[in-house]
C-alpha cells in the first residue's frame, strides 16, 4: 500500500513496483489535468508539484512517493496564483490545443511561488522543460509577466 | 517505447541499509531521480530485478565546506547545485554546468552521483569537476575507496563501479581566493539537450603568472577527458589572449570526436577550440576579478 499527500490530502492506494506515477494518477486516481506527451521527461505534459517543486511525473516511479507531497492542477486550480494564471491564459490567448497547458501552469505557478517579479528570460528560464507544439510561446510568456504583474497590484 | 521490466523497488534510509541491499540482492541498481534511468529503461532492455531507492538517504544528501574541501553528497540534486552560495561563490564552472542541464523539472530531481555513474560521454558535470580534480568515494558494505573523478567513468555508458559500490561522495579541494573557473556547452538548442561539446577550466595567477591551468572537455572522446598538454602550455607563463587562442588551436588537435546522430567529429574539433577559448578567458577573468 501507498501513502502519500495528494493535493493536500492523506491517500492510500495500490501501485505496481514498476508504474510511474504518471499512470497512477491518470489510470487509477483520475487526475487528467496529467498528461502523457512524450514519457521520457522532455515535453513537460506530466509536470506535479513533488514536495513543492516541478518534476517530471513520467520519469518518477509511484513507489518514490511514499510519505511525500504531491500537487496537480486539480488541487491548484482556487490557489491565489494559479486563478491569476489561468485567467491570464485564457485572456492572452496562451491556450491553443491546450495539451501542455497544465503543465505549463504548474511551471509558471512555481516560478511566481518562488518570485513575484520575473524577468521574460526568467520566465523563459522557467518553462524551458515544457514543449508547446502549436509553438505558441509567446502568449504563454506574455500570460505569465501579466499575472505576475496584476498579482502585484493587487498587494 | 517498451514497458518498464518487473522490478521491485526498495526504500532505505541508511546508506549501510541500501549497501546490504546491493550486496545481497540478485540484478539490484541504485536509482536516484530516475532522469537517466527511466528513460534508459524504456529504450533498451535492462537487466534488473531490484532497485535501490537513494533518495531517502540523508546521510547522502549535503553540501559543505570542511577541513580544506568542498564535499558534495551523492543525491544532492542540480537544483541544490545552483541555489548553493558556497559552489556559486567558490566553483562557479560546477554551478555554470549544472544551471546548464535539462530543465527545472530534470534538475529537480537527477543528482551528482546520477550524473557521474550515467557515465555519458556529454555529461555536464564530468568536465567542471575534471578541472576541479574532483575525487569521487566509493563505497561498499566492507570497503571504501576514493578515485579521481575521471577514474569513475569507464566507457561510454558504463562507469568501473562494482555491481555492490556506491559513489557515496563527490569532494575536491576549495579553490583559493583569484582562483577563477568556468564552464560553457555547445547544444541543439538552449534547454533540455545534450552537449556536443561542453568544456571547463580552472586557472591560478599569482604575480601575473599562471600557476595551475587545467582544462577539461566532454563529448568529445568516450568519457570527458582532461587536456593535458595545453595546460602544459598555459602553466608558468603570463596569460595573454593571443597565448589562450593558440592553447584552443591545439585543443581541436588532442580531441578524439566521433561523428554520430548529434554531431560530426568535425564540428565537435571546431568546437573545443571555440569552447576551450571561452572558458580560459571566462576563468582567467574570474582569476583577476
Amino acid at each position: 500500500m501507498l501513502r502519500f499527500k495528494l493535493n493536500g490530502e492523506w491517500i492510500e492506494c495500490e501501485a505496481e513496483h514498476n508504474e510511474t506515477l504518471l499512470d497512477l494518477l491518470r489510470e487509477k486516481l483520475g487526475i487528467k489535468s496529467v498528461k502523457r506527451g512524450c514519457n521520457v521527461g522532455e515535453c513537460g505534459a506530466c509536470t506535479v508539484l513533488l514536495d513543492g517543486r516541478p518534476v517530471n511525473s513520467c520519469l518518477l516511479l509511484a513507489p518514490l512517493v511514499e510519505g511525500r507531497s504531491v500537487e496537480t492542477l486539480e488541487g491548484l486550480r482556487d490557489k491565489p496564483i494559479m486563478r491569476e494564471l489561468i485567467e491570464a491564459f485564457v485572456e492572452d490567448g496562451a491556450i491553443q490545443c491546450g495539451f501542455c497547458t497544465p503543465g505549463m501552469l504548474i511551471s509558471a505557478y512555481s516560478l511566481l511561488s518562488r518570485n513575484p517579479k520575473p524577468s521574460e528570460e526568467e520566465v523563459r528560464r522557467a518553462i524551458a522543460g515544457n514543449l508547446c507544439r502549436c509553438t505558441g510561446y509567446v502568449n504563454i510568456v506574455k500570460a505569465i509577466l501579466d499575472a505576475s504583474e496584476r498579482l502585484r497590484s493587487e498587494d | 517505447m517498451r514497458p518498464l521490466p518487473r522490478f521491485r523497488v526498495h526504500r532505505p534510509e541508511s546508506l549501510e541499509e541500501a549497501l546490504e541491499l546491493l550486496a545481497t540482492l540478485e540484478k539490484a541498481k541504485p536509482i536516484a531521480g530516475g532522469t537517466d534511468l527511466i528513460p534508459l529503461m524504456r529504450e533498451v532492455k535492462v537487466d534488473v530485478k531490484h532497485l535501490i531507492d537513494l533518495s531517502r538517504i540523508e546521510e547522502l544528501n549535503f553540501i559543505r565546506e570542511e577541513g580544506g574541501y568542498i564535499r558534495i553528497g551523492a543525491t544532492t540534486t542540480l537544483s541544490d547545485l545552483v541555489e548553493s552560495e558556497l559552489i556559486a561563490s567558490k566553483a562557479p564552472a560546477l554551478w555554470e554546468a549544472a544551471a546548464s542541464m535539462g530543465s527545472p523539472q530534470i534538475r529537480n530531481r537527477g543528482t551528482i552521483g546520477g550524473n557521474l555513474c550515467n557515465a555519458s560521454p556529454a555529461a555536464d558535470l564530468g568536465p567542471p569537476l575534471l578541472a576541479l580534480e574532483a575525487e569521487a568515494e566509493i563505497r561498499s558494505l566492507d570497503e571504501s575507496r576514493c578515485i579521481p573523478i575521471g577514474e569513475v567513468f569507464a566507457g561510454p555508458k558504463v562507469n568501473s563501479l562494482a555491481e555492490d559500490e556506491l559513489l557515496t561522495e563527490v569532494r575536491f579541494k576549495t579553490p583559493p581566493q583569484g582562483a577563477g573557473s568556468a564552464f560553457e556547452k555547445i547544444g541543439r538548442r538552449k534547454a533540455v539537450t545534450l552537449a556536443l561539446v561542453n568544456a571547463a577550466a580552472y586557472i591560478e595567477v599569482e604575480d601575473k603568472t599562471c600557476r595551475v591551468a587545467r582544462l577539461a572537455l566532454g563529448a568529445v572522446a568516450d568519457r570527458p577527458m582532461r587536456l593535458g598538454e595545453a595546460e602544459e602550455m598555459l602553466r608558468g607563463k603570463e596569460l595573454s589572449e593571443e597565448l589562450i587562442e593558440e592553447v584552443s588551436a591545439l585543443c581541436s588537435k588532442l580531441v578524439r570526436p566521433i561523428d554520430d546522430i548529434r554531431a560530426s567529429a568535425w564540428y565537435r574539433r571546431e568546437m573545443s577550440r571555440v569552447l576551450s577559448r571561452r572558458v580560459l578567458l571566462k576563468a582567467w577573468r574570474r582569476c583577476k576579478a
